[in-house]
């Protein structure tokens, strides 16, 4: 494990991942890391994210991989050809290579670090390229069902599939992508890899139940939300990380630096994604948000907020559903700093991602993985 | 929580579960329906599911009432032999974190025609709906291969590897998922009778959370299995009951469509994708598991392919050997009887006026008697039967393999 704030990193492995798991680091450790948080935020601030990655500012990690991404909608397009039209056009309705091909991206970034970290060919061996679509699949498929769950109209800026086919087919048609996914990853022959991807399903699946109920504990709360954070997100970053590295034979330490480095990652662009909810619309950019609040998902924003404002915490319990809690959580979050302290937690993730990733040999993609933690921090400010 | 959503548990579950997990037998009475009454007409309908005879020895009918007897003997017969409760999949489903909180959220669907709620019910209660019987024929087939040619260093538990019980359970899993997918509602089609359309959504939330935690559930146990051929075929079967929901005998809602141009062989596409695909896949998958060769392998896939066909022709077949009573079963427009009448040259430029109308099940019914297509779909059903026994016909001798004749013959004796 890095040095990098030790106790607060022993706090998130109590809470993400199973084999570390210590219930006697309860929600009275949260709210006492949780303190010095918000101090070390105080004095701390200027904490080294812009200098570590500043003299690698210029490298586009998606340049690095460009040839290998522009093909990635075509293969999963070959995945998915039915005989049944109508299904092939829902299943492969968002591979239409506009999508961000975020996962896909770290991924591959990753597979060539570890492939140089570990003396191999640079290149992207064909399971490395396979794992990095199947993440794709995966993840789209899982979009499919949230857009239902949700209900939300559009995705990647055109109609959700269940607005074209109807609720049914979507998800129906979302269960066929997964069981696609499921039959390339199986093909490949490898049982660990089977195995890290199941894991993914599971913990998809998991955090969509977490989010459904909250925690009566204000100090459970958080635990809760960064536990559902990592399994909704962070867990398919991570497990994919880790699945290109146990494809290049790498030792069982740079497997688990390749997952902890996609656990950061993936917890912090799931933080930020949630702060952009809250910040996005007082920038006066884009449409109205809030989405979240508007779902009765209290994030990482809300609940630090409701440590200075606790009358917010009546309304996380009724997930703002009185009329006008909606905007007075939303006010509540600017008056507080919230917002400020949710960006320092995702950059202590970035940071903690940035030493993982460094105990790789060095190479150019490796450089690319630091880029991609300031991307992931600064987007859409 | 099960009693919250009104599942009442001394369905399907056995004593050896209810004792494992503590808790209290709801039964009613036992002891207070003789196998006897089984039979009785009137009895029919209301005990097609589970009840204690008076020995206490339960007696199921999966998939259908009207032939309760044969088929749930051949079920009761069998279960015995794999000494397995196969109704351990659902109770341990039920019992999750997950689905405790989905039984109780589903309260608030009460009142609404979300097929969730029905789903529910008959996850352990209703008997229509063939509920265990994949698990079950998995635990045979597996059971009825030992002998041939097993690796010895196996520890099998009577005649079957844990593996192959854990996919046994994993089977049912995929089919309960795909119930509960296949029940979603396309809200914007739904009136306002049939619920309000929050309640509808709320519905379908649950639909699509509780389908998704049985089938993540299934790949994680298809992964435990540490063998990437069985997850490479699961998987295919899972995406074939997907393709079954998209055909085009399979109308927008689901519902079977028909077209000048359908023929019988769109009936066994039909079939094989929505049931045949899953039973043949695993029946093959199981025997892989237990390290049988390609070709035996192969046997049981037809065995699986070839019963779901004469299971699902002999299902067509009910509206037209027994008289439909009061909510008898209606005919459907995929039926094999239905396709092979209208598949016909000489009554294809009848079907435009079928389907034009609202369709008249006694009219309907009365056309196809008077053709050939019934007497057709039995021998259909009968030659399925036929294929299937061949297929384990070089299994060795066992009352696992009786058990699996007995399954098809409680279906083909129906055709006579």
């Amino acid at each position: 494990m890095t040095t990098f704030d030790l106790a607060y990193c022993n706090s998130c492995r109590s809470c993400y991942t199973k084999s570390f798991q210590t219930p006697s680091q309860s929600t009275k450790y949260y709210a006492r890391q949780h303190k010095l948080l918000s101090r070390k935020f105080e004095s701390d601030h200027s904490h080294s994210l812009s200098t570590a990655t500043t003299q690698t500012q210029h490298l586009d990690p998606f340049e690095l991989v460009r040839s290998d991404l522009q093909t990635l909608s075509d293969d999963i397009k070959q995945e998915l050809h039915p005989y049944e039209k109508e299904l092939a056009s829902v299943s492969q309705y968002h591979f239409d290579g506009k999508g961000k091909s975020f996962r896909p991206m770290i991924a591959m970034l990753m597979a060539k670090a570890v492939n140089t970290h570990n003396e191999k060919p640079l290149e992207l061996s064909r399971n490395q390229r396979k794992c990095a679509m199947i993440a794709e699949m995966i993840h789209t498929s899982s979009l499919v069902h949230d857009d239902v769950i949700d209900d939300s109209d559009t995705r990647r800026g055109k109609p959700s599939i269940h607005k074209n086919w109807g609720e049914r087919k979507a998800i129906l048609g979302g269960d066929y992508i997964m069981a696609m996914a499921s039959m390339a990853l199986a093909r490949m022959g490898n049982e660990r890899i089977v195995l890290a991807y199941s894991q993914i399903l599971e913990d998809l699946v998991k955090g969509e139940f977490m989010q459904l109920g909250s925690k009566e504990d204000e100090n459970e709360r958080f635990a809760h939300y960064l536990k559902k954070t990592f399994k909704k997100t962070a867990s398919l970053i991570a497990n994919s990380c880790k699945s290109v590295a146990i494809l290049a034979e790498s030792t069982e330490e740079t497997i688990e630096m390749a997952y902890q480095y996609g656990r950061n990652v993936g917890i912090a662009f799931q933080l930020v994604d949630d702060l952009l909810d809250f910040t996005s619309c007082e920038n006066v950019m884009g449409k109205p948000t809030a989405a979240d609040l508007k779902l009765g998902l209290a994030t990482a924003p809300v609940l630090f907020a409701a440590q200075q404002h606790p009358s917010l915490n009546e309304m996380i319990m009724r997930r703002f559903s009185q009329p006008g809690d909606v905007a007075a959580a939303r006010q509540y979050v600017a008056k507080s700093d919230g917002v400020e302290q949710t960006r320092y937690l995702a950059t202590q993730h970035c940071n903690a991602a940035i030493q993982n990733i460094r105990t790789f040999k060095h190479s150019i993609e490796q450089d690319a993985l630091v880029t991609v933690t300031s991307k992931v921090i600064n987007r859409l400010k | 929580m099960l009693r919250n959503i009104g599942i009442r548990i001394r369905t399907n579950i056995c004593n050896r579960c209810l004792k494992n997990i503590g808790i209290e037998r709801l039964y009613h009475n036992p002891g207070s329906y003789s196998s006897q009454e089984l039979t009785n007409q009137k009895h029919k309908k209301s005990l097609f599911h589970l009840r204690l005879s008076t020995n206490n020895q339960r007696l199921i009918s999966f998939w259908g009432a009207s032939t309760a007897n044969d088929w749930s003997k051949a079920i009761s017969d069998a279960e015995k032999i794999v000494g397995y409760p196969t109704s351990f999949m659902s109770l341990r489903c039920l019992l999750s974190d997950e689905l405790s909180n989905i039984a109780v959220q589903m309260r608030k669907l009460v009142g609404t025609k979300h097929p969730l709620l029905k789903t529910a019910r008959g996850f352990v209660y209703d008997g229509k709906h063939t509920m265990q019987t994949r698990g079950l024929v998995v635990l045979l087939i597996s059971k009825a291969a030992v002998g041939t040619e097993v690796p010895s260093e196996q520890e099998l538990i009577a005649g079957i590897h844990p593996k192959q019980r854990q996919l046994a359970e994993i089977s049912e899993m995929i089919y309960t998922a795909n119930l509960i997918h296949k029940g979603v509602i396309d809200v914007s089609d739904m009136s306002a009778e049939d619920g309000c359309q929050k309640d509808l959504e709320f519905g379908n939330k649950m639909a699509v959370l509780s389908g998704d935690f049985l089938l993540a559930s299934a790949s994680m146990g298809l992964a435990e299995l540490h063998n990437t051929k069985v997850v490479e075929i699961v998987s295919g079967a899972i995406g074939d009951l997907m393709r079954a929901e998209f055909t085009e005998l399979c109308s927008p809602r689901g519902t079977p469509s028909l077209t000048s141009s359908t023929t019988y062989q769109d009936w066994e596409t039909q079939t094989f994708l929505s049931s045949g695909s899953l039973l043949a896949k695993c029946c093959q998958s199981t025997l892989e598991l237990a390290g049988h060769c390609k070709e035996m392998q192969d046997k049981a896939f037809q065995y699986g392919k070839h019963l779901a066909f004469a299971h699902q022709l002999h299902e067509d077949l009910q509206p037209f050997t027994h008289p439909t009573d009061e909510n008898g079963d209606q005919i459907s427009l995929g039926s094999a009887p239905v396709i092979l009448h209208y598949s016909k040259p000489e009554n294809k430029p009848h079907l435009n006026r079928l389907l034009d109308s609202h369709v008249d099940q006694k009219k309907l019914r009365d056309t196809i008697l008077s053709g050939t297509a019934v007497e057709e779909t039995k021998r259909h059903c009968k030659e399925n039967g036929k294929i299937a026994i061949n297929a384990i016909e070089s299994f060795p001798s066992s009352e696992a393999k009786t058990a699996l004749e007995n399954m098809i013959n409680a279906v083909t004796n129906n055709s006579r």
